[in-house]
């Protein structure tokens, strides 16, 4: 029985050559569009799942709840808590501090720029990292030994096998050699925790300020910590025990304040995060927020359910030329059950192979889609043994949902009737009709976010944002002596030509780039963030910053480097609660609300420092007397910059062999600002222009259909007179309305949700109208002319054959 | 009225042409009730399809008012059709979704009359044919013979000189066929040229002439 079902469902899709080829493109492709977001998910999903003790390890984090602010927590863990707990908690069995740094590398007598990560010996036994080469038992044992990724050891020494060898490293002033135990292989894209090279914290245990955040039980100096708890420990729910510990280490949290300030009445309690929940609580600082994950998922069901509406409506525009064949074995017998049992055949047949082809597609698109997810994703069964079983549910799922609504349709039709030919059932039932408005209203509504979030992009990108991005190259000078090399750098460069400006900093500016800040009182007594420039003296000067009151920095003043600020316009307004030209000669009050040292000399037009979605934040500038600048900005002349560059790498080579030359341009870093924007931009570009495509791929299938249906009307028609213009208007005119009514849907739908996410940004566009209606010319000119292709032919070809076999 | 000179229509079957009309010569005048007899495959609805100009002869001169219809354009031929001509068919070809009123007002719009026109002329015909109580009901709804009623009234709505009917009375029974013919002699008898296709002696005796064709060409000697 299943072999005839097979073998009539074969011939059906080869007698029918371009609704198979329709069905089965369009299937494939929004299959394809759908395992690609399947496989980022079930990456998403997976991450530190491949840690032997997963379930038992978990992360100290800081949590942070009060009436005015959100609960939250930060991943900072202060330097002594970790070994206390293990200490305090019978059931933790062992705790490890990660404390990351940038660092420069030398071997082989290159120089490198990479990190480098500090662990407790514990490191090992909590974490699943296996080893090409040495043992985990020795491998942190000793403060100057070092564990390499198989990664870093290609690239330092071009082989693997580099147990023993020496590196030097750097991550203070001076470099110092470490031995090589141990080799890790490459470290999962999966893992939360990451490192290129992984040294013993007895190797940081003496650094002063490590010492001092020992005693300081409040101080942060950029630490992660994980517990692993023995079997059976229920420690992470048992708040009550966090918090007594918490008590007896930070007892000054819980004594009643006789002032309260808003902060003093926020809550602050440790907790333990599991491992694998790090990268999916956006809760906590640096998780990912799992709704993105939804939103892509949604987004290519939605293209997958166009692909799967195609086949519905297809199959139903073609009933009626089927209804015969049903008659037929209807009156011989066939029950209607075996019928829905040979449609869903068909529709299987064609899923499977979809889904074949739609995996070859989905292989071939994803270095395109890696980019655009900014992963390495592959197919991997093993890597991923979900998939399988998740592709096969899709396969299922898609044949149920293309292939049930036909097949319950065809099968209840009454064999007299049907050799009677009294049924009639075209292209254009209700049903059908809903179906093909929805494909429509999806993919306007995506074309409809894109064009709004390119715009808001765009304005993103050009907007002014008060300061000249444009020809400024940054130096990265970190772990250089800057105090000595950037006075003889700025000496050898600025003199030449194409080099306008150069000037130095101990901030950098753009996308990933750190801030520093300190809390101030503000005019009504509330403690304040300001973000602080320490640069120097013709910092806002090489930066193209407006004053728009007081003065610039006078190096020749030496009290410009004791109490001097400049300050933006945000912290006069906000923190001063007065005008620019009365800031001036003001002194600011510091956190404990004392006068300081610090004297407003000149305040500066705002400048977004930040990307868009904040609003711009008080800042100060000052130059320091001790003076330790960690970048060099140089401001080039507009013109191919190749030379200049050369000009800069020469120079610094010379002065500071044992260095990098690293350098990025600022407008560059900003526009990293919108990596997300542009990624979702290119998403929802290319589900758009998918979806509109497989859209009109049913539209030319329908129209197919619709100009086979009424091949006798448009006969009579044409023998009463009408033009192959009136005949093309007729077949067009009702999937002109259908998209009329979608777009008319999507328009709302697609404000609303645009307008919500706009909402995310302090600066933004307006959303105008005009984007309606260009999306809805465009969908009208697409679908128009898909339609038009059809009915021309059906027009153009003589009616003496339609009229003629009676 | 009209004149065919050496027509002839062809085939390609296997690189070589099957006749299917073959040097035909025809004049026909105004006023006149041709019908054009002959066995199946004789070539007769071909001859009605080029006189009615639905289908090109391969070869040969058609000229309808003394216009050449072989070598006008489409759209000058086109224009002369809608003015001129209308076409009963044997199977009715009447559109199963529009109502008598608007089949019998297709025509019209696509000869671009204005509303109020239409509306007038649309009266008058249903009116004269007596089937005012239908012009709500769809083409289903009818019988065979009040289907082709709504046939005719639409070829005649747009006042055309010449009739063209392929097998009208086919699908009726002989009572219904009667009547189909009688309308026709009375409408030739008010003006209109009328050239029909038929099987049955009795219709072709209604005509005033009767061309005998077969396989593709004229028999002579009536």
């Amino acid at each position: 029985m299943i072999k005839h079902y097979i073998k009539i469902a074969f011939r059906n899709l080869a007698q029918q050559k371009v609704l198979s080829g329709i069905n089965i493109v369009g299937l494939s492709v929004g299959i394809a569009c759908f395992s690609l977001f399947l496989l980022y998910a079930v990456s998403e999903f997976s991450y530190d799942r491949f840690h032997k003790n997963t379930n038992r390890i978990y992360r100290i984090v800081e949590w942070w709840q009060g009436e005015k602010r959100e609960p939250g927590g930060y991943a900072w863990a202060y330097t002594p808590v970790a070994p206390a707990m293990k200490r305090d908690f019978p059931d933790v069995e062992y705790a490890v501090r990660l404390k990351g740094s940038d660092c420069l590398v030398k071997a082989d007598n290159k120089v490198f720029h990479t990190s480098i990560t500090f662990a407790d010996t514990a490191f090992f036994q909590v974490f699943t990292f296996p080893l090409v080469y040495g043992n985990t038992q020795t491998a942190l044992q000793q403060p100057n030994q070092v564990v390499i990724t198989r990664e870093k050891a290609l690239l330092y020494f071009g082989t693997a096998n580099v147990v023993g060898k020496t590196l030097e490293l750097k991550t203070d002033t001076t470099f110092i050699p470490f031995t090589i135990s141990a080799v890790a292989e490459n470290i999962p894209a999966n893992s939360s925790v990451k490192f290129n090279l992984l040294g013993s914290f007895e190797h940081i245990a003496n650094d002063p300020m490590v010492q001092q955040s020992n005693l300081n039980w409040y101080m942060t100096i950029g630490m992660q910590a994980f517990v692993q708890l023995k079997p059976g420990s229920r420690l992470a729910s048992e708040q009550n025990r966090l918090n007594l510990f918490r008590r007896k280490y930070y007892p000054d949290d819980y004594k009643p304040k006789k002032n309260p300030t808003k902060e003093d009445l926020i809550q602050t309690s440790f907790r333990l995060q599991p491992l694998r929940d790090i990268h999916m609580n956006p809760t906590i600082e640096g998780g990912n927020d799992p709704k993105n994950i939804w939103i892509l998922i949604t987004i290519a069901g939605a293209v997958l359910l166009i692909a799967c509406i195609n086949f519905t409506t297809l199959a139903i525009g073609r009933s009626a030329n089927r209804a015969k064949e049903i008659g037929v074995q209807k009156v011989m017998g066939i029950r209607r059950n075996q019928l829905i049992s040979q449609f869903l055949t068909e529709s299987l047949l064609l899923s499977v192979l979809s889904t074949l082809i739609g995996l070859l597609l989905a292989e071939g698109l994803l270095p395109l889609f890696n980019q655009l997810a900014d992963r390495q994703l592959t197919f991997s069964i093993s890597r991923f043994p979900e998939l399988a079983w998740l592709l096969l549910g899709l396969t299922l799922l898609v044949a149920l949902l293309a292939g049930s609504y036909p097949a319950l349709v065809l099968s209840s039709f009454k064999p007299i009737e049907v050799l009677k030919k009294k049924i009639r059932i075209g292209g254009s039932n209700l049903f059908t009709r809903s179906l093909v408005t929805l494909q429509f209203v999806l993919s306007i509504g995506l074309i409809i976010s894109t064009i709004i979030i390119l715009q808001q992009i765009a304005y993103m990108r050009t907007k002014n944002i008060g300061f000249n991005k444009e020809n400024l190259v940054m130096i990265n000078t970190e772990r250089i002596d800057n105090k000595k090399i950037y006075p003889l750098y700025k000496q050898a460069i600025q003199h030449n030509a194409g080099i306008l400006g150069v000037t130095a900093s101990e901030m950098g500016l753009g996308a990933g780039e750190g801030q520093m800040g300190t809390g101030y009182r503000d005019y009504k007594g509330e403690l304040q963030g300001v973000i602080e420039y320490p640069g120097d003296y013709n910092y806002l000067h090489t930066m193209d910053m407006h004053l728009i009151a007081g003065r610039h920095f006078n190096p020749a003043l030496a009290s410009d480097t004791t109490g001097a600020v400049i300050v933006n316009e945000a912290l006069v307004q906000n923190i001063l609660g007065t005008t620019p030209e009365k800031a001036i000669g003001i002194q600011i009050l510091n956190a404990k609300g004392n006068r300081g040292t610090k004297t407003i000399i000149g305040v500066t037009r705002n400048f977004n420092f930040e990307d868009l979605t904040h609003m711009v934040r008080p800042q100060m500038f000052y130059r320091p007397a001790k003076f330790q600048p960690s970048r060099i900005f140089v401001r080039l002349q507009a013109g191919d910059p190749g030379s200049k560059l050369t000009l800069l790498n020469n120079t610094w080579k010379q002065l500071a062999p044992d260095a990098p030359f690293e350098y990025s341009f600022v407008d560059e870093k900003f526009d990293n600002f919108y990596k997300n924007e542009n990624r979702w931009s290119s998403i929802a570009g290319w589900a758009g222009g998918i979806s509109i495509f497989l859209a009109c791929l049913g539209l030319f299938g329908l129209a197919t259909l619709a100009a086979l249906n009424r091949t006798k009307e448009i006969g009579i028609r044409k023998v009463l007179g009408a033009t192959v213009s009136q005949v093309v208007g007729l077949l067009s005119k009702d999937f002109v309305k259908l998209i009329t009514v979608a777009l008319v849907l999507a328009t709302p739908l697609s404000w609303y949700v645009m307008h919500n996410w706009l909402q995310g940004y302090a600066w933004r566009i307006n959303i105008t109208w005009w984007v309606f209606a260009l999306t809805g010319a465009f969908a009208i000119l697409v679908s128009v002319t898909t339609v038009s292709v059809q009915a021309i032919k059906a027009a153009m070809a003589n009616p003496v054959k339609a009229l003629r076999n009676e | 009225m009209i004149e065919l000179k050496h027509i002839s229509k062809w085939y390609q079957v296997g690189g070589k042409p099957t006749f299917i009309l073959k040097d035909i010569n025809l004049t026909i005048k105004e006023g006149e009730f041709v019908s054009i007899m002959g066995p199946s495959g004789s070539g007769k609805s071909t001859l009605l399809h080029i006189l009615g100009m639905l289908d090109d002869a391969n070869e040969g001169e058609y000229h309808f008012m003394d216009q050449p219809v072989h070598s006008l354009k489409e759209k000058q031929r086109s224009q002369i059709y809608k003015q001129h001509v209308g076409f009963v068919f044997q199977a009715y070809h009447l559109i199963d979704e529009l109502t008598v009123y608007e089949n019998i007002e297709t025509p019209l719009i696509y000869q671009n009359v204005k509303t109020n026109e239409r509306k007038a002329m649309v009266a008058d015909m249903i009116d004269r044919f007596n089937i005012v109580g239908k012009k709500d009901l769809f083409p289903t709804q009818l019988s065979g013979g009040q289907q082709q009623l709504v046939g005719i009234a639409r070829a005649l709505i747009a006042k055309p000189k010449l009739l063209l009917a392929d097998e009208p009375t086919g699908n009726l029974n002989s009572k219904q066929g009667e009547e189909i013919m009688d309308l026709f002699k009375q409408l030739n008898k008010e003006g209109v040229t009328i050239i029909q296709v038929t099987h049955s002696e009795k219709n072709a005796g209604y005509g005033s002439h009767i061309i005998n064709l077969l396989d593709g060409r004229i028999e002579q000697g009536n």
